[in-house]
């Protein structure tokens, strides 16, 4: 049983239709809360490990362990002036953080979440195409980070912008690639392949192991979606300043700050979901939920150490990069996945 | 005139609130997109007028001026000061004063390297390692606390000997940092230039030929990494350099890595240096009587004396003349970090800004020197 007829059952006394509406959008403001919590856990995860790496303490002053320095932090931003340039264009400047904001949280709701324990499985949105959804609204966070660049009046954040455009187009098509790759093997096992919950169900071996080149495309890929260090160069931050986030304060840049880590943690998700057997475990997936966070956290901790360890790539030489040789290589996939099919391994 | 409507190229300020304009550099850009068509450095936001303010006081107390200019290597600073001013006052300072003098000039080398390194790798987007040199950097200001008494801004030597003596604790504390720190500096090192993308950004960026940096003026490790084995420390030895056995590390690649690995490997023949230098430490007195304390205010020098001494950033000059009262009567200081920027605009034509950035950080830009 799912939760969401669970929640349905007992809001039954409001009629069959009401109920299940009343219902979903619960779910889903859970699921948001959920995306919420974590992304601020993860915040506050990030400084500690950030600060271990780097032989510090990190934050320790705010409630036990430094837990709710991140609440503090939030607080201060939203109370904050938000201090806005001269000449900017009112609505896209306005609008271009909560673009990224509101597509990044969508975003949660439509990852299978999978069982966990009596509360049934977590998944919020059964749809036939939701990964097509999941990645149109992953390509809507470029246009926020363009946005916020050009229309900021200043040249720092136009340059910013410019280059992580410029990003954003050379690593898509391959991340593009390698997520048909991976739409290929699922159609072959007689799931619907566009559901990512049947991508999920197909994976009695998860794709990282069929597909290793897609894997490492596909993880580029969001490392650069999420423009951590090395792919930061939207944000460039001892050339361009902060790059297209320069004019923004308050609770405009804590919804950026926050979309960078959010990023991050749905990129993990994503992964975890498509390549390394989503909610499947080695034991009955009566739990499948926790498996699938344990995934995510690995991934996110190797993201971290990427970050604290790398140095900033040119912006051209990510460009030939991304045209020259994650492209190639997604097609590589391609075939190769092909053959895969053909010869019934999968 | 050209109107900017037909401009095709755009303007960035670059600083001096910027932060990768080490201190107070402003850069004047201009931009075809990405590409650096010019850049015009403008400096002075960090004038003290330091040379001016020498002559308005004894020669004993122009040393704290000599501090502050770079900050990152003050002992280095002192030294280059009192080796003109002694020979100008024709104050010998006895043979364990110049062994100490080169074991703290060397420890604050390795220091300002080590936060050249860490504030290059910022540079680059590289925020790790800036920690793991400041960890290294912070012992050698704990052991300058302790002999010192104070960490950066010293005020240590004085004319004709040094503030304090080294007792054997010192000299203890110094072997055992010295022991630990080559280890540390591999592993910082390998952090750096084991790393792909750290290769890329340095590897045949920032070209400096030989005859060109000669013909700026350009000193110290960016001439070594130019392959130019010119280090007054070797060529016109000053207090005990000729005894003690060291290399100069030059570097044919002339790109930013040359410039890195060069730092790097002075690090490594300053810790020998120094070990050297603990060992073959004579005992003495550490002061010359006839410059003591109640006697330094009235020390007379006349005529004029240029020398020049191997700082962290380059040949480091100070020019002084005397007229025979007890103040100086002009006090010049040829800065190495100056001459070594004014080769900045001829490095970044034609490159990306974010080359333009590691070009610049490779120089060891400290503003105090360069302003003055």
């Amino acid at each position: 049983m799912s939760l969401l007829t669970r929640i349905a059952m007992i809001l039954s006394f409001l009629g069959h239709y009401p109920s299940y509406i009343l219902a979903y959008i619960i779910e889903t403001l859970i699921v948001i809360i959920f995306g919420t919590v974590v992304v601020a856990g993860m915040v506050y995860f990030f400084r500690k490990y950030m600060a271990r790496v780097q032989m510090r303490i990190g934050p320790n002053r705010v409630g036990k362990f430094g837990v709710l320095q991140v609440m503090a932090d939030g607080l201060k931003l939203i109370q904050k002036e938000s201090i806005m340039p001269q000449g900017r264009d009112d609505l896209p400047y306005k609008v271009a953080p909560l673009l990224i904001f509101i597509a990044l949280m969508m975003g949660f709701i439509f990852i299978p979440y999978g069982p966990l324990a009596w509360l049934g499985t977590l998944t919020v949105t059964h749809s036939d195409v939701s990964l097509v959804i999941l990645f149109a609204l992953i390509a809507i966070m470029p246009i926020g980070e363009l946005l916020s660049g050009i229309v900021s009046n200043n040249k720092y954040a136009v340059l910013g912008s410019l280059r992580g455009v410029a990003k954003d187009i050379s690593f898509e098509v391959p991340m593009m690639l390698s997520v048909l790759a991976i739409v290929m093997m699922a159609s072959a096992r007689g799931v619907s392949p566009l559901d990512i919950n049947g991508v999920v169900q197909a994976q009695n071996i998860p794709f990282a192991i069929l597909e290793p080149l897609g894997f490492f495309v596909f993880l580029i890929s969001m490392a650069a979606r999420a423009s951590y260090s090395p792919f930061d160069m939207g944000e460039s931050d001892s050339e361009l300043v902060t790059g297209n986030t320069t004019e923004y304060s308050g609770l405009r840049f804590g919804m950026f700050y926050l979309g960078l880590f959010g990023t991050i943690f749905l990129g993990s998700l994503i992964l975890s979901t498509l390549y390394l057997g989503g909610y499947n475990g080695p034991f009955e997936s009566y739990v499948g939920f926790i498996w699938l966070l344990i995934k995510t956290l690995v991934v996110v901790v190797i993201s971290l150490t990427i970050w604290l360890s790398m140095p900033r790539v040119r912006i051209d030489k990510f460009v030939t990069f991304g045209w020259k040789y994650l492209l190639p290589i997604s097609f590589i996939n391609l075939v190769i996945t092909g053959f895969i099919i053909l010869g019934g391994i999968s | 005139m050209e109107s900017n409507l037909t401009n095709k190229y755009i303007e960035l300020n670059m600083g001096p609130q910027h932060p990768s304009t080490h201190g107070v550099l402003r850069l004047k850009l201009t931009l075809d997109g990405e590409t650096v068509k010019k850049v015009e450095p403008v400096i002075g936001y960090l004038h003290r007028n330091a040379e001016k303010i020498c002559e308005l006081d004894f020669y004993c107390d122009a040393l704290i001026y000599f501090d502050r200019m770079d900050y990152v290597g003050a002992m280095n600073m002192e030294l280059g000061y009192l080796e003109a001013a002694e020979k100008l006052l024709n104050i010998e300072p006895p043979e364990r004063v110049k062994w100490i003098r080169v074991i703290m000039a060397e420890l604050n080398r390795i220091a300002s390297h080590l936060v050249w390194a860490g504030a290059f790798g910022l540079d680059l987007g590289m925020l790790t390692p800036f920690f793991y040199v400041f960890e290294e950097r912070e012992k050698i200001l704990n052991l300058f606390t302790e002999i010192t008494g104070s960490r950066q801004e010293t005020n240590y030597m004085s004319i004709g000997g040094v503030y304090q003596d080294f007792n054997d604790k010192i000299i203890f504390k110094i072997k055992e940092f010295l022991n630990e720190f080559p280890k540390k500096l591999d592993e910082v090192y390998n952090l750096f230039v084991k790393n792909d993308v750290f290769i890329s950004r340095t590897k045949n960026i920032g070209i400096l030929e030989p005859e060109v940096a000669l013909s700026y003026g350009v000193t110290g490790p960016m001439l070594r990494a130019s392959g130019i084995p010119y280090d007054v420390r070797k060529d016109e030895p000053y207090l005990v350099y000729d005894k003690i056995n060291f290399t100069v590390p030059i570097s044919k690649k002339k790109d930013v890595l040359a410039r890195f690995i060069v730092r790097f490997e002075e690090m490594r023949q300053s810790v020998k240096i120094i070990q050297q230098a603990l060992d073959k430490l004579p005992d003495g007195p550490f002061f010359n009587p006839k410059a003591k304390k109640s006697l330094m205010i009235r020390l007379r020098g006349e005529g004029d004396v240029y020398a020049r001494t191997e700082s962290t950033k380059g040949e480091f000059g100070v020019y002084i003349v005397g007229d025979g009262s007890v103040k100086p009567y002009r006090v010049h200081v040829r800065s190495p970090a100056f001459k070594n920027l004014s080769v900045l605009p001829y490095l970044s034509r034609d490159v990306l800004i974010a080359d333009m950035v590691a070009i610049s950080g490779s120089i060891d830009l400290v503003f105090g020197e360069v302003d003055r």
